[in-house]
């Protein structure tokens, strides 16, 4: 079972809150599409700079396995206020643990609460997975 | 029940154009699949999205350098025929892992490629004769799901996905590529751009149970890829990295 401390989008990122700001990632299941379990396939990431705002399923970053680059889409909006650097430098951590050490950016957000976000629950985004796969 | 897509065929058009188009269909297009045939004037060389530029010491033998919008590396499209296809991200030819999608959109290319004689096959993990050690070409650099024949790698491919739609496109060598001249060709005087794309129409087509619709770039379409052309072509964008 994913974490179920956070919310998760349908191109599966995750967002969860911590104090004023929230953390954004990417989900196992991403990773698994673009690497399909191999992390040296896992070549780039570009994250945004700092200061930077961004809408709901707006682009903030882009990442590169050998065969595909992929959008990363901002599950809220807000501004950036920091990125996690050591990531963008070893993207193995995003495999070996996307929830914790593989935190990508960190926003203010526009808004506190996520109350009518197409945001899902981690069983919603379990069930949605299980649907995506019939 | 055969499923329509869209057949655009624009031989000719020069490199910004062909990436602005590309892009168009991944990022204006309307909800159909489109397959795309096509053919660079003047010949160029495409660096990879996240590619440096330092990397790549051909360019400086390129006449005309620009930018893709998809990963993956250097490809100097001469003497060759380039295909793309754009879908939306969840179909059923681009669902799931990219590897997977990689495997459906190869498997088609080989059997075009089988009516024309030539044996294509997944490179797997096999070394290449193609492959050089810190080429910044892509078609020098293989992976193991890579076709190839004549123990040279045959088809350079890369994709882009967005939320709604993933872009996939490749080329694939009709003869002598002045910058990419180890790889593995075509080689068939009675095999050229417009022949190579009617046998993939046709293996796509069987393969996908696909009824293809030729159609024009829409007004849209064009405008997008016209305004963008400049962009791929642009100093900022093709020396950036």
């Amino acid at each position: 079972m994913r974490p179920n401390d956070r919310k998760y989008t349908k191109t599966h990122e995750w967002v969860k809150t911590e104090g004023d700001t929230v953390l954004i990632g990417i989900t196992d299941f991403a990773v698994q599409e673009l690497c399909s379990g191999n992390e040296g396939d896992l070549v780039y990431c570009d994250l945004p700079e700092p200061g930077r705002m961004v809408e709901v399923g707006e682009t903030f970053g882009e990442i590169e396995s050998v065969k595909a680059v992929a959008d990363l889409n901002a599950p809220v909006a807000g501004t950036v206020v920091e990125i996690n650097v050591s990531v963008e430098e070893h993207l193995e951590i995003l495999s070996r643990d996307p929830w914790n050490a593989g935190w990508m950016v960190r926003l203010t957000p526009k808004t506190k609460s996520f109350e009518g976000s197409e945001l899902m629950d981690a069983a919603a985004y379990e069930a949605f997975l299980a649907a995506q796969a019939h | 029940m055969p499923s329509a897509w869209r057949l655009l065929r624009t031989f000719g058009r020069e490199p910004g154009f062909n990436m602005g188009l590309d892009e168009a269909l991944l990022l204006v297009s309307g909800p159909l699949p489109v397959l795309r045939f096509y053919t660079w004037n003047p010949p160029a060389l495409s660096l990879g999205f996240f590619q440096r530029f330092a990397d790549v010491p051909e360019t400086s033998r390129a006449s005309v350098v620009v930018r893709r919008p998809t990963g993956g590396g250097a490809i100097h499209h001469a003497n060759e025929l380039t295909f793309s296809i754009a879908v939306a991200a969840d179909h059923p030819l681009v669902r799931g892992e990219v590897r997977a999608s990689y495997r459906r959109i190869h498997d088609a290319i080989a059997a075009a490629l089988a009516d024309l004689g030539v044996r294509a096959r997944a490179k797997g993990e096999c070394p290449l004769l193609s492959d050089r050690a810190s080429s910044g070409m892509c078609f020098q650099r293989s992976h193991p799901l890579d076709l190839a024949w004549n123990e040279r790698k045959g088809v350079g491919s890369a994709q882009r996905r967005t939320r709604e739609r993933v872009l996939h496109h490749g080329s694939i060598k009709l003869g002598p590529s002045p910058l990419d001249d180890t790889v593995a060709r075509l080689d068939r005087a009675d095999t050229g751009p417009a022949e190579l794309a009617d046998h993939l129409e046709l293996s796509f087509a069987r393969q996908f149970g696909i009824d293809f619709v030729a159609d024009e770039p829409s007004a849209a379409e064009l405008t997008h890829a016209l305004e963008r052309a400049a962009h791929f072509r642009s100093e900022a964008f093709v020396r950036g990295r």
